[in-house]
């Protein structure tokens, strides 16, 4: 059985050799860091990692959780590490000191919690909304709903959620029904129904915080009437815990990733379920959408790493799985080889592993903007935050949409095996197909990377990012073994800014429908720029690190890095052309085809 | 209570182990260090009992620079202060000379309790533990699994072969702790965030006194023979399998 699930050389490799994460110690907001201290919180996240989430992978997979009177029921293992996380420190790792946080990184916490997803995503995603929506009620939240939620939060007693989804209002937020009516109390009476919930009831938590989207009464329609409110399954009052008149209605049966419940939540059936207002009224978008861009690179960290347990899984299929004999060998009396043997296996293993690694590069880039932009010296912050706010559709997109393919490869290398729940790449699969899904689907990404980001202040971000890759494709070109790929993104970059050009022409022509009809290709086009440019700066650093003397397992893994690095450029990158070709054409195919020609 | 625990960092047991040039050594370019796992267990009851009883828990270990990982990693679990005994020849040493080295920075400590992992996971000696107890006078309780320590005295629990034997000893004693004596926890992110303020101190062999004595050297270091290919068993039938399998286990495995 595969034993590994993630490269702690590699994380090590991005973290101070690509993006150099000691400088992060030269500001006064983590001055008491140093590398030493990284380095024991990543060997402690290995550790939970490979000792109490990946040995209960399957577990979690072949015993979901059950609705039983009323009840969801999941497994001991969930209420164990929840407890583990608490005391361990890391549900407000990154939050500051006096909100009970130790001022982590972004960036160090990133890398310690992709280790935790790739052990076991359903079990992650528990401690993850926890996080959120604790940072959300410190960040809006009055004085006393800080004071009665967060300190069970942070010890991992009571989960999180983020409650947004309704039956007839999924992607289209602005349909949200759910009722808020004001009393004199200081609280809202909440009724309506929540669907998609996840862990949005289970028993591994005394209780259960929903950070949750509702309409005050008589509040325009739209996205402009939508408040926060904290609705808790269990209320405090008079030192107890009582029924916030808040059940749950159901449980969906899922594809994957079926470790973490997702539920149907009905509120106010006895006109007694109480939601506190957090934040401004009307304003709970704008809240809400600090939790989901976080959430949103998170989803793009955790498709990156159950794509990077497949890689593992199938990597050491291929090393130990004799199969075949070189293509010359006719002879069947000769023994037959190792899978990895075959160039089009190693074509797939390099697919994965120019996916899964340079995703990790561009999710930590993100969190590099993110601390810069929070913690870094003032003239670079606005800038960071703009790289951020441009990036995040791209961070989420691509490692869901690629991982897709990258676990399918995996299971492509198992061959039959692969398709049996033998193996652990059947899951991986499962698992992993939610990603283009859940926190805005790929479509919608794409609309808010073109329909937005790349417009937005006049196309400042924009203009940063082509800044920040140009700045690597210089550094590029002077290096005799990283010129051709510096040439290919330079072309790469003109396809991209023709594509810009080319939909940003038909939005001043007020055609709508048609700048937007191919956005997702769009999104397909920036990600495969962004994640080569990732590549790029990788291959920076090992043509660097081969200039020294390292040892001959050194020199293997930066001369993989090389050739992984340059796989990208051959079969990756060059479908760049595909696009920008389709990006450039205006006629509107998909929106000029009618409902009607779908008939028969 | 006063208590010290040994600690050996030791490769970790997934790291690629190759012997040195010499053939005597192995090759520690690449790898990755760790506690050893059964000292871990001794960290954890030493921090257990520290919590029920009071006092402070004292770690100590010998070898080069890199040490300092391993001290540091019990200092976040909750260990209050370390002892570092520096030289850079003692890893890979004569397990008496480790001992000796040990027991002089011990002894300065007047410790009630000394913990042990039962080996390590190295070289497998198991002979450390038992020459420390014998250079500071004190009795051991070797591969234990439950203990108790109440009025002066400890209780040990060694389990040997399905059964129980039960030692008992007055402090001060040594301890050598087997797997099942506890669950070791996991450092926390607050405490390592302290560890780097907790006193730790560097002791050389000379600051403590202590002479090298070495009785053996290790001659030479074998790899593991590479392993034998499988074999598929033959057959028509099942009972033809079967009796092919039978004869396998009997002829060549000798199993049967």
């Amino acid at each position: 059985m595969a034993t590994k699930f993630v490269s702690q050389r590699n994380i090590r490799f991005l973290l101070y050799e690509v993006m150099q994460a000691q400088r992060l110690a030269d500001w006064p907001r983590f001055s008491e860091y140093d590398q030493e201290s990284f380095d024991m919180m990543l060997d402690t996240a290995h550790r939970l990692s490979s000792e109490v989430l990946f040995p209960a992978l399957r577990e979690l997979d072949l015993e979901p959780p059950r609705f039983e009177d009323g009840k969801v029921l999941v497994r001991p293992m969930v209420r164990q590490f929840l407890s583990q996380a608490g005391e361990g420190g890391w549900v407000g790792a990154t939050f500051a000191y006096e909100q009970g946080g130790l001022q982590l990184p972004v960036m160090i916490n990133t890398a310690c919690n992709f280790m935790f997803c790739a052990a076991n995503y359903s079990a992650t995603a528990y401690l993850g909304l926890i996080t959120g929506a604790t940072r959300l009620i410190l960040t809006f939240g009055s004085e006393e709903l800080q004071e009665t939620y967060v300190p069970a939060m942070l010890e991992g007693r009571w989960q999180g959620t983020m409650a947004l989804t309704e039956p007839q209002a999924g992607s289209s937020l602005a349909d949200v029904a759910v009722s808020a009516e004001p009393t004199d109390e200081g609280h809202y009476l909440i009724s309506g129904q929540k669907i998609f919930i996840s862990a949005g009831d289970h028993d591994g938590a005394d209780n259960v915080v929903h950070l949750m989207l509702a309409r005050i009464k008589g509040a325009p329609a739209g996205v402009k009437g939508i408040s926060l409110f904290v609705v808790p399954k269990l209320r405090p009052e008079g030192g107890e815990l009582v029924s916030n008149d808040l059940a749950t209605a159901g449980l969906f049966h899922k594809m994957g990733y079926r470790g973490c419940p997702i539920v149907q939540l009905s509120m106010g059936e006895n006109n007694d379920c109480r939601g506190w207002l957090v934040g401004e009224p009307h304003r709970g978008l704008a809240c809400m959408f600090q939790m989901m861009n976080e959430a949103r690179i998170s989803v793009g960290k955790a498709a990156c790493a159950v794509a990077s347990t497949a890689y593992y899984a199938s990597l050491q299929y291929s090393q130990e799985r004799l199969q075949g004999r070189p293509l010359g060998a006719k002879d069947p009396a000769q023994p037959q080889v190792p899978l990895i043997r075959h160039a089009d296996i190693k074509r797939m293993l390099l697919m994965q592993r120019a996916v899964v690694e340079g995703s990790l590069s561009l999710i930590l880039q993100a969190a590099w903007y993110a601390d810069l932009h929070s913690h870094g010296p003032e003239e670079g912050r606005e800038e960071a935050f703009l790289l951020l706010d441009l990036l995040t559709p791209v961070v989420k997109s691509y490692p869901s949409e690629m991982g897709v393919i990258a676990t399918s490869a995996a299971v492509q290398i198992l061959g039959g095996y692969g398709y049996t729940d033998e193996f652990p790449v059947e899951q991986l699969y499962r698992d992993m197909r939610i990603h283009p899904i859940h926190e805005g689907t790929t479509g919608i990404q794409g609309m808010d990377l073109l329909g937005r980001k790349a417009k937005m202040h006049q196309g400042r971000a924009l203009k940063l990012f082509v800044q920040e890759v140009g700045r690597d494709i210089a550094a590029a070109e002077g290096v005799e073994a990283l010129a051709p790929q510096a040439q290919r993104l330079t072309v790469a970059m003109g396809l991209l800014r023709q594509a810009t050009e080319a939909k940003m022409a038909l939005a001043a022509e007020g055609e709508l429908e048609n700048f937007l009809s191919d956005a997702t290709l769009y999104l397909e086009l920036f990600g495969l720029v962004a994640i080569a440019w990732q590549w790029l700066k990788q291959g920076l650093a090992a043509a660097s690190a081969l200039e020294g003397e390292p040892s001959q397992a050194e020199q293997d893994f930066y001369n993989g890095k090389l050739a992984t690095m340059r796989y990208f450029f051959a079969y990756e990158l060059p479908k760049a052309h595909g696009l920008a070709q389709r990006l450039g054409e205006d006629d509107g195919l998909t929106v000029a085809v009618q409902a009607e020609h779908f008939a028969d | 209570m006063n208590i010290v625990v040994c600690i050996k960092q030791v490769p970790d047991t997934e790291s690629v182990i190759k012997i040195a040039g010499d053939g005597k050594s192995i090759d520690t370019g690449d790898i990755k260090w760790v506690m050893n796992p059964y000292d871990e267990f001794g960290v954890e009851e030493a921090l257990r009992i520290v919590k029920d009883q009071g006092g402070e828990v004292t770690v100590v270990g010998a070898g080069p620079a890199r040490v300092v990982e391993a001290l540091r990693t019990a200092l976040a679990m909750g260990a209050d202060k370390a002892v570092h005994i520096q030289d850079d020849d003692l890893y890979g040493a004569d397990p008496i000379a480790v001992a000796k080295m040990l027991a002089k920075a011990i002894e300065p400590l007047s410790p009630d309790v000394v913990f042990f992992g039962q080996r390590a996971v190295d070289d497998d000696s198991g002979v450390v533990s038992s020459a420390v107890a014998e250079y500071l006078g004190m009795p051991q309780l070797s591969v234990i699994t439950k203990l108790e320590i109440a009025d002066g005295k400890v209780k040990g629990t060694r389990p040997i072969e399905g059964q129980t034997v039960v030692l008992e000893a007055s402090l001060p004693a040594v301890i050598s702790a087997q797997k099942g004596l506890n669950e070791p926890r996991y450092a926390s992110l607050p405490g390592i965030m302290k560890a780097k303020k907790k006193p730790l101190e560097t002791k050389t062999p000379a600051d403590l006194g202590a002479e090298r004595s070495d009785f053996i050297e290790i001659a030479t270091l074998n790899p593991p023979p590479d392993r034998a290919p499988g074999k598929t068993v033959e057959g028509e039938t099942a009972q033809e399998l079967a009796a092919n399998l039978a004869k396998l286990l009997k002829e060549e495995a000798k199993v049967i």
